[in-house]
């Protein structure tokens, strides 16, 4: 089994990510399609780790670290989703545009 | 006892503060008693160290050590910690000095009461004398020599404001700047010599210099150098030449402050110092020689300027560098034993002969011979006194001067015979002038009558120190010098790497001890000073008594009658030579010379900083500096400041441009062009 | 030879169930793709040799994540959601996105298509725990900062006063 295989897996996962983060309407559809690229990133780290550096430990390390980050990251998201939710009665994301300039 | 020496310098400092801040001025103050008991106090604890010492109780030297400062110090990269240490060393000379130096103030201090009482700053004068005495004994006992510089320099101050105590006149204002500043002078070279000290030996302990020294680490350069920078302090200490002139003018102060100057504390700080350091000075021959040198010139030149001033309180002064320079010449030529034993007769000798001129000037209100005469008849004590204090200072023998100075000249007799003879010549020349000050003052008939007939005896205060003096002055030198006593006080010391089998470097005092290091001294080839058994031929010796009785002889032929015509026939035949004397070898005028030649140069200095440093250097390169700003600020206003700008400005209708591409805020919107960007930038960069 | 036939069956299970993820209408089945698709992305890592990752991801992912977006998922959802297109119109743009990225992709990770790897997968919880008490002791003590503001945060944003609440 080679590298090759694992980033092509890995990069398929991300691109579905990155198709999610842009198609999806619900915002839960969206947090959820930036777990998917996180994952794909942690897969990248764990495959690095193991077929060029054997026998260190530093990209599961990183990918601990990445795990953790993502966590905190949809808690919150998810508690501004909730907040959002409970002033504005929706999660469809193009019905903000606070953005506007 | 000796556990408490610390005592001997602290007891009289706390004392002149309390004197000075204690209670309000007052001519009939009784807080100078607060002094004299200090000093009293002083006096017994270095009494009964001396005493135990002399009977064979107790060994010196003896050295206690408080921990002072420390701080971090890094040598060729190396980096320790470097503790300073504060505390007494006391070896057999400094035994005896304290009981010197504490004697003198003790007698200085009682005769002020009565010489200086009613005077307005009668309680500021007890302070300055206490704090003087205070500093001489911390310099004499302290085992640190940064204590013992910092000492010296109280000192310096000490003398200044006693030299000036009547400031509202003129003469002590400018006497006081003039010692200070001349024994600044000299004080650099000491301090020049402390640095490098510090730089090779890493301490100021006196018994580690003392053995970094003898054991011969110190190369001979770097050890002529320190010790010509002691000698320098010396000089301007003890008034060496050509330094020398700051004591005559020093005599504008109270007689006893003089007294004490003279006799105790400040000339003979420097010979100290220079006594202590004595092991430097082995290490290096040639400033050995040059301190003989500078000693016999000062000898020499003082005593031919003491021969012509009627002044009395001058000539003593005189007289005073005079007996320096031999103390000097001794130490130069490895009389180390003579050189402080002079220093302790002299000590007891001109501290009478002070306070007993002080005595005559309380009496008749004159410092001029020439008004005096006969006053004999109405001052018997003092002149008793001073007739002994005369007779030991000019050699006379079985007084006090007479051992010393017989051993001063036959140390010098065995090192050089030319410089033999020149002090010879001091030494009569001493004679004649102390005879002369002698017969002037109280020989013949009155010469001013009004003032004759006003004088009277001094009272008991007065009378009593100089009885105690005179005492000191006949026994001190029979004392000291019986059955080699001197020497086992003041050995000589010798360079430890001459033999190995000296084990300490420190002087030992106990006798057995001493004899294997004698015996070794004999087969060292360097430092061999073969003075302790040399004795000076008994021809030469006898000679020398009767040329000093044939030179008072002469003094008495020239200064008898009333008017002593003798003398003035031939200070006429002899005006020019008496004029150089009177003007002190124009030594005065050759520094104010050097001054005023240092004024022109500093001020062509001045002159070229002004108008060609400042003008060309300082404002063209400042024109420069400002031209080429001008033209920066140009650049930058309107070239890179407008394209600064103009960046500001693009990116600002850029953001406008593209912002409007996205209209309705849409999230998803903007995360499409990151992602256009990202996959552009996957294709096409990172993949190329 | 199994582990050939583990890596794809678990990549095919990963990448198949983050299509429905992304593209099932409804959420309630797609929060359950997304705790599947992690799970295999756990099988992968047990296949890289990183036991402690698979142990974190199991227990983070799968079985923390995954079932907070279904909590919320079912706290939020309605029913009138499952008549709703949940893809906006953008797909064609984000289909042709994927696709030029998708080149880029292959080409770097074709860079390694000679990487193999004869190391045997050791246990590596000692190694990590090393580096977190030791080089990355900063980072580790951040992260638990991190995580505190995170919890703060949540705290903060869905708290609900409960008598403006209960009218």
């Amino acid at each position: 089994m080679t590298l090759e295989r694992y980033l092509m897996v890995s990069g398929g996962l991300f691109l579905i990510g990155i198709f999610g983060a842009l198609t999806r309407r619900n915002i839960i559809g969206i947090l959820m399609s930036i777990e998917l690229m996180f994952n794909a990133a942690n897969i990248n780290l764990a495959a690095f780790n193991h077929f060029l550096h054997p026998y260190g430990a530093v990209g599961q390390t990183v990918a601990l670290f990445t795990m953790t980050i993502a966590a905190a990251e949809i808690v919150v998201g998810l508690a501004l989703l909730l907040a959002i939710y409970r002033n504005t009665d929706t999660t469809y994301a193009e019905h903000f545009n606070l953005l506007k300039g | 006892m000796i556990e408490h020496a610390y005592l001997i310098p602290l007891i009289p400092l706390a004392a002149s503060f309390i004197i000075l801040f204690g209670a309000k001025e007052d001519p009939h103050s009784p807080l100078p008693w607060v002094g004299i008991a200090a000093m009293f106090f002083s006096f017994c604890l270095a009494v009964s160290v001396f005493w135990d010492f002399a009977v064979g109780t107790l060994m010196l030297p003896y050295q206690h050590d408080w921990r002072w400062f420390s701080f971090a110090n890094s040598v060729a990269g190396k980096s320790f910690i470097d503790s300073f240490k504060i505390g007494v060393y006391i070896d057999p000379p400094t035994a005896i000095v304290l009981v010197v130096v504490t004697l003198v103030s003790l007698m200085v201090q009682i005769y002020s009461l009565s010489y200086m009482h009613g005077d307005k700053r009668f309680k500021r004068y007890f302070a300055f004398v206490s704090f003087f005495t205070a500093a001489m004994l911390g310099l004499v006992a302290s085992s640190n020599l940064l204590v013992t510089f910092m000492c010296w320099e109280l000192m310096g101050v000490s003398s200044y404001l006693l030299i000036g105590f009547w400031f509202e006149r003129e003469g002590p204002c400018e006497a006081q700047k003039k010692a200070f500043m001349t024994t600044k002078l000299g004080d650099s070279g000491l301090y020049l010599a402390l640095l490098m000290i510090y730089a090779k030996v890493g301490s100021f302990q006196f018994p580690q210099m003392q053995q970094f020294f003898s054991s011969g680490y110190m190369p001979t350069t770097a050890a002529t150098v320190i010790a010509l920078g002691v000698l320098f302090g010396a000089i301007g200490k003890s008034a060496q030449f050509p330094l020398f002139i700051w004591l005559p003018d020093a005599m504008e102060g109270p007689t006893p402050g003089s007294a004490l100057i003279h006799a105790a504390t400040m000339v003979a700080a420097g010979i100290i110092v220079v006594a202590k350091l004595y092991f430097i000075f082995l290490a290096a021959p040639l400033a050995l020689e040059t301190a003989a040198w500078v000693g016999l010139a000062t000898a020499f030149l003082a005593a031919t300027m003491a021969l012509v001033t009627y002044d009395i309180k001058r000539v003593l002064a005189f007289s005073t560098v005079s007996q320096l320079g031999f103390m000097m010449c001794a130490l130069g030529v490895g009389g180390y034993t003579a050189s402080l034993f002079h220093l302790t007769t002299h000590a007891f000798f001109k501290a009478l002969l002070f306070l007993g001129a002080g005595s005559v000037i309380h009496a008749v209100h004159t410092n001029d011979m020439r008004e005096m005469g006969g006053l004999s008849k109405k001052m018997p004590i003092t002149f008793v006194t001073m007739l002994i204090g005369v007779l030991a200072i000019s050699g006379f023998p079985f007084l006090s001067g007479y051992y010393s100075k017989d051993m001063i000249l036959a140390s010098v007799w065995h090192h050089n015979h030319t410089m033999f003879w020149i002090l010879l010549f001091s030494a009569l020349m001493t004679a004649f002038y102390m005879s002369r000050l002698l017969f002037l003052t109280f020989w013949g008939n009155d010469r001013d009558h009004d003032k004759f007939h006003h004088a009277h005896e001094s009272p008991a205060l007065i009378t009593a120190p100089l009885a105690v003096l005179a005492l000191f002055s006949v026994i001190a030198g029979y004392g000291l010098a019986r059955d080699g006593f001197v020497e086992k006080i003041f050995p000589t010391p010798v360079l430890a790497s001459a033999s190995v089998a000296v084990e300490p470097p420190s002087r030992v005092s106990s006798p057995e001890a001493r004899m294997p290091i004698e015996s070794s001294e004999y087969s060292s080839p360097i430092a061999h000073h073969p003075v302790e058994e040399a004795e000076l031929p008994h021809w030469l010796a006898l000679s020398i008594i009767g040329l000093i009785l044939g030179s008072m002889m002469l003094a008495f032929l020239f200064y008898r009658g009333p008017q002593f015509q003798t003398a003035a026939a031939i200070r006429a035949a002899l005006a020019p030579l008496v004029t150089v004397l009177d003007r002190r070898w124009f030594l005065d005028d050759i520094f104010l010379w050097l001054v005023a030649v240092c004024d022109y140069i500093a001020a062509a200095m001045f002159w070229f900083d002004t108008n060609i440093v400042d003008r060309i250097f300082v404002d063209g390169w400042g024109l420069l500096m400002r031209i080429f700003s001008e033209v920066s600020n140009f650049i930058d206003w309107n070239f890179i400041d407008t394209a600064v700008d103009g960046f500001g400005g693009l990116s600002n209708d850029l953001g406008i441009g593209l912002r409007s591409l996205v209209v309705d805020g849409q999230v998803q919107q903007y995360l499409m062009y990151a992602a256009i960007a990202f996959s552009l930038a996957a294709t096409l960069i990172l993949a190329r | 030879m199994f582990e050939s036939i583990a890596f794809y069956a678990l990549s095919a299970l990963v990448l198949t169930s983050a299509l429905a993820v992304v593209l099932h209408r409804n959420t309630v089945h797609s929060s359950l793709f997304l705790g599947l698709s992690l799970a295999g992305v756990g099988g992968l890592y047990a296949l890289l040799g990183c036991d402690f990752l698979f142990a974190g991801q199991i227990m983070v992912y799968v079985s923390g994540i995954a079932v907070l977006v279904m909590f919320v998922v079912m706290l939020l959802g309605r029913a009138s959601d499952l008549h709703l297109r949940q893809v906006n119109e953008f797909w064609m743009a984000a289909l042709l996105i994927c696709t030029i990225a998708s080149a880029g992709l292959y080409k770097i990770a074709h860079a390694f298509s000679r990487s193999v790897t004869g190391a045997v997968a050791t246990a590596s919880t000692d190694s990590i725990g090393r580096l977190f008490l030791g080089e990355y002791l900063v980072p580790f003590e951040l992260v638990s900062l991190v995580l505190l503001a995170a919890l703060l945060g949540a705290v903060f944003f869905s708290y609900v006063d409960i008598n403006e609440a209960l009218p």
